[in-house]
């Protein structure tokens, strides 16, 4: 199952990664080795084997649902690389603004 | 001060005597690391962020407690290091990226404020590959450690700067987080102990995230006790870390002699003659003392790098999606919201970093899940299996740590592969939940050789116990940038 270019960009839209022509090539190459090695799992006979979803699947406490003290707004948005007023400041989300290309 | 050799000289036992003795101060623990750090660091790079000002206002408060606080709290007085993907309140935090940019912690992980109630005093963040994706700290996209005991070579990775900086005695104790190896391949590598507590022992509130049905976070130093003493101020449940187990009973085993299992998948092909060497060496000391080694099978051991490089990076795509430029880290200006995404996540991430994640994120997409992810996860169960037969017949398992020595800066960059089959000992047990420590039982060619002890889930205690035991009986390590150099 060898990817192609057109799938690894697929993928890395899926991931929001921009590769550029120079990336793309080495990781082509990378991935399918991968791909390549880890095939030799669909050689293991695993008809009712249950996956392992969790390494310690028989705990998993709950805390007590009760209100407590958590970070102020000021000091959880203050590493945001835009910030104004408390709120982070994002690029237009919708097409087709007034100075749209 | 009692002992005439310098204070960075002495493990973390030692140190918090003296200062509770008055034999020596917190300050001038403090300033003897700092000036070690100074002059060893230059050449081995372990550190990112050393931060004195406040490991000296840390040292001279401590330095008003009586002799009674100074008891109370077990790592007064000792000088610790932080992986730089551990967060520390108002201390820089990297992961060894530059997608986190300026980033300060407004809080501190659950293992940071353990150790500050225990009185260790923060130094400053080791290097580590980036978001620990690594098994040599090459892919840290900021600074290069290298190998204390041969600068030409690797520290190992992930949590290769805190290796460095425990074996160059620019610290007594550091914590690393381990993923698939990346405390006890470095500790390996680098001549020290460092241990994988059983997954969910420690909480990784404030470690950040890279396979979190893997994470954790544990010990490295120069001797068992000291890692023994840094794990139990770690453990623990955590309100803030849902798998964090609530604290029970640690399995204990007696005294001895113990039944000692040797996998005999673990020595074969691709282990260097020297590693195989020190290893038997040690085998053979354990059966001088008077225990039983017997040879077994954990035959689904071949399929555990597979399955691992599809786990660990489905789980990593998932986990680093939060890097988007838009609440912390860097951003790259783009015109509409996807463009800056995928503008700052290509410009913030190294080559390494966008492989894992490109990997995990196929693995997981429609139509492959099955054939990936859900295999892999299959395969982790017979792993986890092959331990839980193998612990009915025997009490502890012992391997190499690494199939290897220490490897030449460079020499595996081309060759993902390659990177990863170092793994080969130690990823199965993250895969399987269960503890490992790694101490160093000998050199080959003048460079370490770790010994790796793996216990059942909760023998954590029992793993220090039994290794202490064979500690004393391998020859003292000689630290590579020692006092006589």
């Amino acid at each position: 199952m060898e990817l192609s270019d057109r799938e690894i960009l697929h993928v890395a839209r899926l991931a929001r990664l921009r590769l550029t022509a120079d990336e793309l090539e080495p990781l082509r190459q990378d991935l399918n080795r991968v791909l390549d090695y880890v095939s030799q799992l669909q050689s293991l006979d695993l008809a009712g084997v249950e996956p392992t979803l969790h390494a310690a699947a028989d705990q998993a406490p709950l805390r007590k649902d009760i209100e407590t003290a958590s970070l102020s707004v000021a000091e959880a948005t203050k590493n945001g690389p835009k910030v104004e007023q408390h709120m982070f400041l994002v690029p237009r989300i919708m097409e087709g603004g007034s100075d749209d290309e | 001060m009692t002992s005439k050799k310098p204070l960075w000289d002495h493990d973390a036992h030692s140190l918090h005597d003296l200062f509770c003795e008055g034999a020596a101060s917190a300050e001038e623990i403090v300033t003897s690391h700092l000036e070690r750090i100074r002059s060893a660091d230059s050449s081995v790079g372990a550190f990112l962020y050393v931060d004195e000002a406040g490991a000296l206002e840390e040292a001279r408060r401590q330095d008003r407690w009586s002799a009674v606080e100074r008891r109370e709290r077990p790592l007064a007085g000792v000088p610790v290091a932080l992986k730089d993907n551990i967060v520390a309140q108002g201390m820089p935090t990297t992961a060894g990226s530059k997608i986190l940019g300026e980033f300060r912690s407004p809080y501190d992980a659950t293992v940071v404020v353990k150790l500050k109630q225990a009185g260790a005093m923060i130094v400053g963040k080791t290097n580590l590959d980036e978001f620990a994706m690594g098994s040599s700290t090459e892919h840290s996209a900021l600074a290069e450690t290298r190998n204390p005991w041969d600068v030409s070579r690797v520290p190992g990775g992930s949590s290769g700067g805190s290796a460095a900086a425990v074996a160059a005695q620019m610290v007594p104790l550091a914590l690393g987080s381990d993923t698939g190896g990346s405390i006890r391949q470095p500790a390996s590598y680098c001549g020290i102990v460092g241990m994988k507590p059983t997954y969910g022992r420690v909480s990784r509130y404030g470690l950040i995230a890279f396979a979190s049905s893997l994470d954790q976070i544990g010990p490295m130093t120069r001797s068992i006790r000291d890692a023994r003493l840094l794990y139990e101020v770690i453990k623990g449940a955590d309100a803030h870390d849902s798998t964090a187990l609530a604290l029970g009973e640690e399995r204990t085993v007696s005294q001895g002699p113990w039944r000692i299992g040797v996998p005999r998948e673990y020595f074969g092909e691709g282990m260097e003659a020297g590693v195989r060497q020190v290893t038997e060496a040690a085998l053979e000391r354990l059966r001088s003392m008077g225990h039983e080694l017997v040879e077994i099978s954990l035959p689904h051991t071949p399929y555990a790098i597979a399955a691992y490089y599809l786990i660990a990076p489905a789980e990593a795509s998932s986990n680093l999606s939060r890097y988007d430029g838009v609440r912390y880290g860097m951003r790259a200006e783009g015109r509409d919201l996807v463009t800056m995404y995928e503008k700052t996540r290509d410009e913030g991430f190294g080559a390494e970093v966008k492989r894992r994640i490109l990997l995990g994120t196929h693995a997981l997409s429609a139509g492959y899940y099955d054939a990936y992810y859900l295999t892999a996860q299959k395969v982790r169960t017979l792993i986890r299996q092959d331990f839980d037969y193998a612990f009915r017949e025997v009490d502890f398992i012992v391997t190499p740590t690494t199939p290897d020595v220490a490897f030449r800066r460079g020499e595996r960059d081309d060759d993902p592969i390659k990177m990863y089959l170092g793994d080969v000992y130690t990823v199965t047990a993250n895969l399987a939940g269960i503890p490992g420590l790694s101490i160093p039982a000998g050199l080959a060619d003048g460079l370490p050789v770790g010994l790796q002890w793996l216990a059942p889930r909760l023998g954590d205690l029992s793993l220090f116990d039994a290794a202490a035991t064979l500690e004393t009986q391998l020859e003292p390590m000689v630290w590579p940038m020692g006092v006589d150099e």
